[in-house]
């Protein structure tokens, strides 16, 4: 009898379905075309390993690398931007066929017209942080350095044969 | 009955005038129905009818040949005799009628399946085969329980005449029966949970899916003269006996109007059972109703 309840909940309700032009509201956890930042990106093609639809392409030049990314190929699983340890990527919310910004979707005629690459320079190597010079004074009594350290295991080792 | 008489009931009503917009209107009000229970918008009203135009307004593949001659028989065959079907209930008082006419009625309302399965099997398409397996093997499950029933109430009534089943009074043996045919009727019109022969998430439309255009417009139309003749039969059977010829045609709309609903409760509240549970619901479950309601019919009537 669950389902005649059921019934009679939407009946009582009315239709969801959304007339046009009304459209469907989109979630936060929405995933839409992935944004790309070039000036944060380092070029790392961890995205580009990620990518299982090879929606993602990553070319290294001399000096620079082309970055493409190719909306017709992705499934929006998200897996680029979960790997992306510098946040060049987000999923965006803005440009997509549910967007609240345009009166209509919009319409593709030809393959690959979204996609869209992006060629940035490479960034010198960030300088090696110095390695950090040894105290002045001497250390402490209690503290154990490696060449005492072989001395300290020992006398701490039980001897053989002490407790009979 | 007078030819007159004959072909105002034919023609007029509860004939092709009244029965064709009677099916559109109980078409869409079974898919809005079902569209409301389920959440959704459902068609609008006049959607049946306007399906039927654009159909007709549709080229069909050309089909040469006594093959073709063939398929562009059966739809035909079915409409004509659904019409005549509809065309047979005794809505109006004294509207005449001859002995036996029950007879012809549950043959009118059985070519219609019959044209089904000889469709699909003519069309060659291994999906109208199977299609027609299916209502051939689902028409045997419930016409067994459905020819009882109708047998019961006619021999609890010692008469094989409409009009005198339609102003009979309600016994025990007629609520039973009643019943019997209203279980008969999902599968009669292939509504779930017995739409195995239209499965169209499985097998596409089943016999119907090589048909097209004006073709498939009668299919509909026949399917929806079908729910006419089906529920007006019920109708019929229920409705009290009134003198006044407009209150028994109002009653008569509403009757069915309310089968119709019942029935797309059930459709919307059930899924469809595989092959072999529809034949075993009827050959097990109901089939012993419907020997009950027989033998306690002959019963009475040897009694009497």
């Amino acid at each position: 009898m669950n389902i005649l309840t059921m019934l009679g909940q939407n009946l009582r309700r009315g239709y969801q379905t959304l007339i046009f032009p009304a459209r469907p509201r989109v979630t936060t956890r929405f995933r839409g075309l992935v944004e790309f930042d070039p000036a944060l990106c380092t070029g790392c093609a961890v995205c580009r390993f990620r990518c299982t639809s090879r929606a993602i392409e990553f070319k290294a030049g001399k000096g620079e690398f082309t970055w493409s990314y190719n909306p017709g190929q992705c499934t929006f699983c998200g897996r680029c931007v979960e790997g992306c340890a510098e946040h060049a990527l987000k999923e965006g919310r803005a440009e997509h066929a549910l967007s609240q910004q345009q009166d209509t979707p919009p319409v593709y005629l030809r393959q690959g017209e979204l996609k869209k690459s992006y060629t940035v320079a490479r960034r010198p190597p960030a300088p090696k942080p110095q390695a950090p010079k040894p105290a002045a004074d001497p250390a402490p009594a209690h503290s154990v350095t490696p060449a005492t350290l072989p001395a300290v295991l020992a006398a701490s080792k039980p001897q053989e044969g002490a407790a009979s | 009955m007078t030819l007159l008489t004959a072909l105002a009931r034919l023609l007029v009503f509860p004939g092709l005038l009244f029965a064709v917009p009677a099916a559109w209107f109980f078409l869409w009000v079974e898919r809005k129905a079902v569209a409301l229970m389920q959440g959704r918008v459902g068609p609008p009203f006049m959607q049946p009818f306007w399906d039927f135009v654009k159909l007709l307004g549709k080229q069909t593949p050309p089909r040469t040949g006594i093959a073709g001659a063939i398929m562009r028989a059966w739809p035909l065959l079915a409409v004509s005799s659904a019409a005549g079907a509809v065309g047979l209930l005794p809505v109006l008082p004294s509207s005449g009628g001859f002995e036996g006419d029950l007879i012809l009625l549950l043959a009118l309302l059985e070519l219609p399946s019959i044209c089904i399965i000889a469709a699909g099997f003519s069309s060659r398409s291994i999906f109208g085969e199977i299609g027609s397996a299916r209502e051939a093997a689902l028409s045997v499950s419930y016409n067994i329980v459905f020819l009882l029933a109708i047998v019961s109430i006619a021999a609890s009534q010692h008469t094989f005449k409409l009009e005198a089943l339609a102003g009979m009074h309600p016994s025990f043996l007629t609520v039973l029966g009643i019943i019997a045919i209203l279980v008969c009727l999902p599968a009669k019109l292939h509504i779930n949970p017995f739409s195995l022969p239209n499965a169209e998430q499985e097998i596409y439309a089943g016999p119907m899916t090589e048909y097209a255009g004006p073709e498939l417009a009668m299919w509909e139309l026949a399917h929806g003269l079908e729910w006419v003749a089906g529920t007006g039969l019920v109708a019929t059977l229920i409705a009290p006996h009134i003198t006044a010829a407009w209150l028994a045609g109002g009653l008569f709309v509403a009757l069915a109007f309310a089968i119709v609903l019942l029935l797309s409760v059930l459709a919307a509240a059930t899924a469809r059972l595989a092959i072999d549970s529809t034949v075993r619901f009827y050959w097990q479950c109901t089939l012993i109703f419907a020997i009950l309601a027989i033998s306690s019919a002959i019963l009475v009537r040897f009694r009497s």
